[in-house]
């Protein structure tokens, strides 16, 4: 197994290459320079801004200083914001978004699961179909009209209801929209994938077997039947942090938060490609090494997983 | 020798949304002490339902409508499910069809045996792994105390039901039911299952319910049979009865649609023509009247009573009442409950 | 016993016994079919879904304005106006702009001049605008000079004035109810609105420029339809022959195509879109362009996994021994056969696509100005949410609505088409 994962690590760093090589790429064939803006620059500024940042190289030799930048894990300097390297910005970033990210998985975690479980052992009652209702609603609706609804009603919208400031992560009330608003969309996934798995484990052999042999109800559930319908939400986790990553662009957005998703958007909308290409490259290599984690856990869960010729 | 098992009357339906299922529709039969019982029948026949409600596990929406199940002289149909649930895995067992399913596969062997053992014991840990490793011993998996660590993925099908008769025989029933025991396993490995079963019986000294749809398998290993069609026990008797002197017409259909190495080369199989009764809408009458070669009218109208043959051998089948005209290969009875 | 009537012991003839009725045989799609109808949510779904395309396709043809349309005295319109009656019959509405209107009975909206006094109004910014710090400053200062003295704004109404009083005295009437205006009107004030009507004129309200909401609206729903289905259809085109070439091919070909679309899958799908229209110039052509490039990696999965196991089955051999060439095989044998999960999955990528299409527009990477899509209009009604939050609700509630409706004839269809996926 030890094999499988070195062989998995290896290919993971290729793939990160691979990505940046990509971006570099497209972010290289953009007409027009880093400079070229709406107010034109002099002819003899951008000349200077140019050798600067080594943009008169030849572009294989700054292809070269760019992947050895990544390898001392240096994304280079911000073309748009003078002064201040790409590193500086995602360490800057990266607090305000841990913490909603962190956050946003802890609820998914302790509500989804839970919900997802009572759902299905009170399958077509009351209770299913409220909580169905609101998983259905919050799989299709996307999070920006969530985030723009929870300003709405609890942060000025509905007087009665005002509870929340509008934006900002300055007071311990001020995460419950964003982290609402992130998790919504994988709470959702979440309590609907764990009801459908633990209706799909209860049906099971097995758990007629342990009713069988005696063993007590609530051990059927809190063993038997939820460490397997747990199986499918882990393989879940990867697309989750996706979901929570894209998330975060518009939650920073909508919310003024700091974090990482809003310098990317800001990056894109000032066109500051150094920025663009560090932070995509950050959020891949992010979401690669995450997706490797989930693998190994998935294979300490499931007994089953063999890792002889590969994922099957 | 006493009864250890009687059945009276059983109705069990599923109500689903499209209706009623009537499963088993008034089940009556008995069973000594050391007995090995099985019970044929097509899918949809009614005997794992049968059997399921013995155990008590009879899911939503299903339900016992009415009769008693009388086990070692407690009425168990009385039980709560947790009075049930300390029977369970006690003195009754059950294993199942499939084993490649029955055992839950992110546990090993070793937690799953002695979660069991546990439960209805008070040995300590380490007792309890010595009696699964001894269990696993006596059912015959070599190096059973290494092997007791695996996980079921790896071993293979017979082995996995070899694993599952250890289990369920660990805390000494008295009544084990095996629902199609060898039905997915290989034939070889068929063979040795139920050899091991019959060892065990006598072994252990306990009843067997055995439920298959394989005549050959009954053969081999049962005391008395019984043949249910439509959620009814059309016939009851003994091994030799059923075989050589059958006298229900589905009985009697049965065997002429199973090979057998006494049949001259030249006779033809006879499948029994059309498909069994839909149970959401069970006939009036007979529910195999719509296939039976006999049919009369009264078997349209009446599910026949069982009529006695002799003191073991019954028959529900109105062929057998003395106003019916006779048929070759049915012998006439009297009617149990005239 | 005795007493059953013995001429029922007779044998019955064959018809009789018949009770099976030959089972009508349906084919694959006609049963599918009959199972769609039978799902409630699907039926749901597809009457949303419906109503989405008629009021994107034919709804524009019923408004006398363009998505583009400014009316100058017409922002801020909320759908529901709040009428001050200043006289017997006659009402006025007050806009967030402090805009008057009277309102007639037919809902044609009257905007009243300015009395010329009054001219700091004239230089009021919009609400939405972003101002430079010492711009704020200033306007601040003016506000809070403004509360100070008395505010007052007249307006022109035939001969006489109407007089707006807004300096937020909050006094609290008889009633116990405060309130923001006073308007008089020869002599008489009015503190309270006389009541609610519908904009007749906007039913949806106009945004910030004074754009026909229900326009925009309606013209968002052609994009986001117009996305989804040209990026559908990119991915479709894509990943099924990339897919069904990777599947029948097999081998070699299959393990590198397959390492390719690792690659792709291996970072989140909305990084690469992001990427492609910053790479690109945005526009409707990009996004279509974007959504259909990158979402095709699950379709080419699926129906390279489905070309596996159909290519093993004997109608492939056979048409093999009889010497069809591959190219027909793919196309004659074995998408027709795997068509049921092509076009799940289609359907499934349609609410998708249109989710990522809205939420590129609301980062500010959509269609361009004044063309706006249901994510555009809520990214632009952002700004004004506490003071025009029906400028959000109507483009957000048409999300939420169309991504709803393909949902539930998406899991219909699932349902219908490919049992073996059926969930409990």
């Amino acid at each position: 197994m030890a094999k499988y994962f070195i062989k998995r690590f290896v290919v993971a760093i290729i793939t990160i290459l691979i990505i940046a090589t990509l971006t570099f790429v497209m972010m290289h064939s953009i007409p027009g320079g880093p400079f070229t803006r709406e107010k034109a620059l002099p002819e003899a500024q951008i000349q200077i801004l140019e050798e600067k940042y080594h943009l008169d190289d030849p572009l294989i030799k700054q292809y070269g200083d760019y992947m050895a930048g990544l390898f001392r894990l240096d994304l280079g300097p911000s073309f748009v914001k003078i002064g201040v390297e790409v590193n500086e910005l995602i360490a800057l970033g990266i607090p305000p978004t841990a913490k909603i990210g962190l956050f946003a998985l802890i609820l998914i975690v302790i509500l989804g699961i839970p919900f997802g479980i009572i759902s299905a052992l009170k399958q077509n009652k009351p209770i299913d179909y409220i909580v169905m209702f609101m998983a259905t609603l919050g799989v299709t609706i996307p999070s920006f009209v969530v985030a723009t609804l929870i300003i709405f009603v609890f942060a000025g919208g509905v007087p009665a209801l005002n509870w929340l400031p509008t934006f900002g992560l300055t007071s311990p009330l001020g995460y419950i929209g964003p982290v609402l608003a992130l998790a919504g969309y994988s709470l959702s996934f979440v309590t609907r994938l764990t009801r459908s798995s633990m209706l799909e484990v209860l049906r099971q052999d097995y758990i007629r077997t342990a009713r069988a042999n005696g063993i007590r109800e609530y051990k059927v559930m809190a063993k038997h039947a939820i460490k397997n319908a747990l199986i499918p939400v882990i393989t879940y986790i990867g697309p989750m942090i996706a979901a929570i990553m894209t998330g975060s662009f518009v939650i920073e957005k909508i919310f003024h938060i700091p974090g990482i998703g809003g310098y990317f958007i800001e990056s894109i909308t000032n066109r500051d490609y150094t920025v663009i290409m560090g932070i995509t490259v950050f959020y891949a290599a992010f979401y690669i090494i995450m997706v490797l984690l989930v693998d190994v856990a998935y294979a300490l869960v499931d007994p089953r997983i063999k890792f002889t010729k590969g994922k099957s | 020798m006493g009864k250890i098992l009687e059945v009276n009357n059983l109705h069990t339906s599923f109500f689903t949304h499209l209706g009623e299922v009537q499963a088993v529709r008034g089940s009556d039969f008995s069973m000594e002490e050391g007995d090995i019982l099985g019970i044929v029948g097509e899918s949809g026949s009614g005997k794992s339902v049968t059997a399921l409600s013995v155990i008590g596990l009879i899911d939503e929406p299903g339900k016992i409508k009415e009769g008693d199940i009388i086990f070692d002289g407690k009425d168990l149909t009385e039980l709560s499910y947790k009075e049930l649930s300390d029977l369970r895995g006690n003195d009754i067992s059950m294993i199942f069809q499939d084993p490649m399913t029955s055992l839950n596969p992110v546990f090993t062997i070793k937690n799953q045996m002695m979660e069991v053992i546990r439960r209805h014991t008070d040995m300590s840990k380490a007792e309890a792994k010595q009696h699964a490793i001894k269990m696993l011993e006596i059912v015959g998996i070599p190096e059973a105390e290494a092997r007791i660590s695996s996980y079921p993925h790896e071993f293979s099908g017979g082995m996995r039901q070899r694993v599952m008769i250890a289990t369920a025989l660990s805390c000494n029933p008295k009544l084990l039911i095996a629902d199609e025991p060898s039905t997915a396993l290989d034939v070889t490995i068929q063979a040795q299952i139920l050899d091991l079963m019959l060892s065990l019986q006598k072994e252990i000294k306990t009843s067997i319910i055995l439920i298959t749809h394989d005549l050959g398998v009954i053969a081999e290993v049962c005391t008395s049979i019984i043949v249910m069609y439509g959620g009814m026990i059309m016939e009851k008797g003994t091994v030799d009865e059923i075989f050589y002197e059958a006298s229900h017409p589905y009985t009697i259909g049965l065997h002429k649609s199973v090979p057998s190495m006494s049949r001259k080369s030249n006779e033809r199989l006879v499948p029994i023509a059309g498909s069994p009764p839909d149970l959401l809408k069970p006939p009036a009458g007979c529910p195999f009247s719509p296939r039976c070669d006999h049919a009369m009218q009264i078997c349209l109208e009446l599910p026949a009573p069982m009529f006695d043959i002799n003191k073991t051998h019954c028959s529900a089948c109105w062929l057998l009442h003395e106003d019916a005209p006779k048929v070759e290969g049915i012998e006439k009875g009297e009617a149990k409950n005239g | 016993m005795s007493d059953i009537n013995k001429n029922k012991f007779v044998f019955v003839s064959d018809r009789e016994k018949e009770h099976d009725e030959a089972r009508k045989s349906l084919t694959y799609w006609a049963d599918a079919f009959r199972r769609l109808r039978k799902s409630k949510p699907a039926m749901f779904g597809l009457a949303g879904v419906i109503l989405v395309v008629l009021f994107g396709l034919i709804g524009p043809l019923f408004t006398n304005v363009s998505y583009s349309d400014q009316e100058n005295d017409h922002r801020n319109l909320a759908p529901r106006l709040a009428i001050y009656e200043i006289e017997e019959g006659v009402f006025v509405h007050l806009s967030g702009d402090y805009n008057m209107f009277i309102v007639p009975e037919d809902g044609n909206l009257q905007v009243l001049e300015v009395y010329e006094e009054e001219e700091e109004l004239e230089g009021r910014s919009d609400v939405g605008e972003m101002l430079s710090p010492s711009e704020m400053r200033k306007q601040r200062e003016e506000e809070a000079a403004k509360v100070e003295n008395v505010n007052l704004i007249k307006y022109m109404y035939g001969e006489e004035f109407i007089e707006l009083d807004y300096s937020f005295k909050l006094e609290r009437d008889e009633k116990g109810h405060d309130f923001d205006f006073a308007i008089t009107y020869k002599g008489n004030t009015v503190n309270y609105p006389a009541k609610t009507v519908a904009n007749k004129l906007y039913p949806f309200g106009t945004d910030s420029l004074g754009r026909d909401l229900l326009t925009r609206v309606m013209f968002g729903a052609r994009i986001s339809l117009l996305v989804a289905a040209a990026a559908t259809l990119v991915n479709f085109l894509i990943g099924v022959v990339y897919g069904a070439i990777a599947g029948y091919k097999g081998g070699r070909t299959d393990n590198i195509m397959m390492r390719i679309v690792d690659v792709i899958n291996s970072v989140p799908l909305v990084l690469i879109i992001i990427l492609l229209m910053v790479m690109f110039e945005a526009g409707l052509g990009t996004i279509i362009l974007a959504i259909g490039l990158v979402y095709w990696v699950n379709m080419a999965r699926l129906v390279r996994g489905q070309m596996l196991s159909l290519k093993e089955q004997e109608f492939v051999l056979a048409a093999r021994a009889l010497g069809v060439r591959s190219r027909k095989i793919i196309t004659r044998h074995l998408i027709p056969n795997a068509m049921g999960p092509i076009i799940v999955s289609m359907t499934m990528m349609i609410p998708s696509a249109i989710f990522t299409e809205s939420f590129l527009s609301f980062i500010g990477l959509g269609v361009s100005a004044p063309m706006a899509s249901w994510g555009t209009l809520a990214n632009n009604a952002l700004s004004g949410l506490l003071t025009y939050p029906y400028q959000l609700m109507f483009p957000a509630g048409a999300i939420a609505i169309t991504m709803l409706a393909f949902n539930f004839l998406g899991d219909g269809l699932r349902d219908a088409l490919d049992p073996r996926l059926r969930k409990g």
